[in-house]
């Protein structure tokens, strides 16, 4: 009986911590590598898009979404829950527009995800959702860009840059050494790209990555032949 | 329209007869048409009615007020017009001058008050012509009565006080547009009347000297204008003597708001 | 006899350079009587920002409160003032939201953006149909006679100055040909650097 506590519901173990939440950042941790490195103008979102098989159609996956037209995400965990986020943060993000006739804050729009997944966390009949997010945006009052982290507990937190998924520890410590606070965005996309090719196995291309960039434009996701370039350039 | 078109022509002039022969026509002006429909009163109060395609709105809003006291009469009155809630003119005379002995207020329709009280003018200066004295109090305000009771339900609209001197000495009275005729010490009409009663009624007395008396029916029409959207002006101020009336004063509202203000002001000291 | 001029009451604003006013009358009434001389039916919402409400009086204390509680939210969450184009989506949504059983009321906004200081006026139907405006806007028992008070008196680029003369006189004249409004009257004039509140001497009947 080593998992004692393993019941659906979301129940403090008795030293007091939320074991089902331990698993679903296991469950991140396990998943595949993301990073996302704030520029001073701009952010980019990178991860890593391996296939189990060749027969795969690449193109049916996609792991970086547009959210608004200026804030964008990625994840690493588990892709079906991330889908359902994707929903929910659209779905916030329109909500804010039609009661405000305005953009939605990044940090707005992370806070609601945020909560939803809080919410996830106390409800019953429920489990705690496996993924951790990058959510990349720009603020169009301040004109500064923003990265955040949330995590399954609803945590979350601002980054300069910061890596989750397999190898998250690692991808940490490359970034720690290669930030600067005045990174422009096309080096921020080197670094990024650099940071993943820590740990890759195999041979990067433009079909195993993703890549998605948010400035005072918006946000967009990178193309293959884009990719291509800037692989081609390391 | 509606009534006429329905409605056999006999009827129409056997009814138009009855009316005709009962009522008072004003000579001078050849008669007044009697409305071709059966209830004036009900025909005329679906164009008053708010949602109605068709609005005929009358001048309603007004306050007046007369009362009798030791040194004669004193009528007072405000001078605003309303149209609904707009107000047409700050300056309407709503005090009539019938003769030099006779005065008469205007609340309710502005036409029948002024078309009314000018006929009662000319049946009062025929009446000195034959009898070589002036008419009494009484017997003016009986006239204007029985002028429009025979115009009873066909819509009429006012409410009017006359006052004046006679042997008798001050005389006021109140003729309403359904024929209703009282005399007493006080009256106001109009729809700030409510306000004038309660200045009137906790200040007035018999023996109020003439400045007292101006006083108490100035204040009670400003009092009257400034709580009643449908009041305000200028306050008109005559005073009824045996020697005829008199026009004591005209003053606009917004001077005395300010004038009473600061009085209280200093009285507060 | 409407519902919306029960109470009575008239609001007015007007854009300026660099500022805009908002003025109101005080009167309460119920129907021909005035009850109350003291009932100004501008709210302050933010430094910059200005809400007036004209029509039914309860429905004007229940809108203002429940903007205020919306307000006060949104500007802890956000920690950050609120814009006068997002607090007039803000009023939109909300008298949408009693669309059929609204409120007897109609909004008037303006303010100043907090960052650009760019002067902002918008006007809504009681169901919140906005209409953002460059020069004036007006609402209330006497928004007839303000309409023409205000095609005939206001110009652009008014300095703040004579944006008050203005609005003022405009007020004025409009109610003293309005039985429902009147008995005193506020004006704000709001700069980059500065909230004007005037009281004006006024008819009283």
């Amino acid at each position: 009986m080593s998992e004692r506590y393993g019941f659906s519901l979301t129940t403090f173990s008795p030293s007091g911590k939320l074991v089902q939440i331990e698993y679903a950042l296991n469950a991140v941790a396990a998943g595949a590598p993301s990073v996302g490195i704030k520029a001073t103008n701009g952010v980019v979102l990178a991860t890593e898009k391996k296939q189990k098989s060749t027969l795969n159609d690449d193109r049916s996956i996609s792991k970086i979404e547009p959210i608004t037209s200026n804030v964008g995400m990625v994840y690493s965990g588990m892709g079906p829950d991330y889908r359902l986020l994707v929903k929910y943060a659209r779905k916030l993000g329109q909500q804010y527009i039609q009661m405000y006739d305005d953009s939605i804050p990044t940090v707005q729009l992370v806070r609601r995800v945020a909560d939803v997944m809080q919410e996830y966390t106390q409800s019953g009949g429920v489990r705690p959702f496996g993924v951790s997010l990058l959510i990349a945006g720009w603020d169009v009052d301040e004109n500064v860009p923003y990265l955040y982290q949330c995590d399954p507990s609803g945590a979350y937190f601002a980054w300069k840059a910061t890596a989750i998924g397999k190898n998250h520890i690692n991808g940490k410590t490359f970034l720690e050494k290669r930030y600067s606070e005045k990174l422009e965005l096309e080096d921020a996309i080197h670094t990024a790209i650099l940071t993943l090719k820590e740990s890759f196995e195999g041979q990067m291309n433009e079909e195993n990555i993703e890549i998605g960039v948010c400035n005072k434009d918006g946000f967009r996701k990178l193309t293959p032949s884009e990719v291509k370039d800037y692989l081609a350039t390391i | 329209m509606l009534a006429l078109a329905t409605r056999n022509e006999d009827e129409l002039l056997k009814e138009t007869r009855a009316i005709t022969e009962n009522a008072t026509i004003p000579s001078g002006i050849s008669s007044i048409a009697i409305p071709p429909y059966s209830d004036p009163k009900e025909f005329l109060a679906q164009y008053n009615k708010p949602d109605s395609a068709v609005s005929i709105k009358f001048n309603r809003g007004t306050t007046t007020l007369a009362f009798k006291y030791q040194g004669g009469v004193i009528v007072a009155v405000d001078s605003r017009a309303t149209g609904g809630a707009y107000i047409a003119s700050q300056t309407v005379k709503k005090v009539i001058e019938i003769n030099p002995y006779l005065l008469g207020t205007m609340a309710g329709g502005a036409a029948d008050c002024q078309f009314w009280e000018r006929v009662l003018s000319k049946h009062c200066r025929i009446y000195e012509l034959r009898n070589k004295e002036r008419i009494s109090v009484a017997g003016a305000s009986k006239i204007l009565a029985n002028m429009v009771y025979s115009y009873k339900n066909m819509g009429l609209s006012m409410g009017t006080m006359i006052a004046g001197w006679d042997k008798r000495g001050p005389g006021l009275y109140y003729v309403g547009d359904d024929g209703t005729r009282v005399t007493n010490n006080i009256f106001s009409v109009g729809s700030g009347s409510t306000y004038a009663y309660g200045v009137l009624d906790s200040e007035y007395k018999w023996d109020l000297n003439d400045t007292e008396a101006y006083e108490l029916g100035r204040r009670a029409i400003y009092h009257a204008t400034h709580r009643d959207a449908m009041s305000g002006g200028m306050v008109r101020i005559y005073h009824m003597k045996s020697t005829g009336w008199v026009k004591i004063s005209e003053e606009d509202v917004t001077d005395l708001y300010y004038r009473y203000k600061a009085q209280e002001a200093v009285a507060a000291q | 006899m409407s519902i919306m001029s029960y109470n009575g009451g008239t609001v007015v604003a007007m854009a300026g350079k660099e500022c805009v006013a908002i003025a109101s009358d005080k009167r309460f009434g119920i129907q021909y009587s005035t009850v109350s001389m003291d009932y100004p039916k501008v709210f302050e919402m933010g430094p910059h920002l200005f809400l007036g409400l004209a029509g039914l009086a309860t429905d004007v204390q229940t809108v203002s409160q429940r903007l205020k509680f919306r307000l006060n939210l949104y500007e802890l969450q956000e920690n950050r003032h609120i814009k006068p184009k997002t607090f007039s989506s803000m009023v939109s949504n909300l008298l949408y939201e009693r669309r059929f059983g609204p409120y007897f009321i109609e909004p008037i906004i303006a303010g100043l953006d907090p960052k650009t200081h760019e002067p902002f006026i918008s006007v809504m139907d009681l169901i919140g149909q906005p209409c953002i405006s460059t020069d004036f806007a007006v609402i209330g028992t006497a928004n007839e006679q303000l309409y023409g008070m205000c095609e005939t008196l206001w110009q652009p680029n008014l300095e703040p100055n004579d944006l008050f003369e203005t609005i003022s006189q405009a007020l004025m004249n409009a109610f003293d040909r309005d039985a429902y409004s009147g008995w005193g009257a506020v004006v704000y004039i709001i700069e980059k650097d500065k909230v004007t509140v005037k009281e004006l001497k006024t008819r009283m009947d």
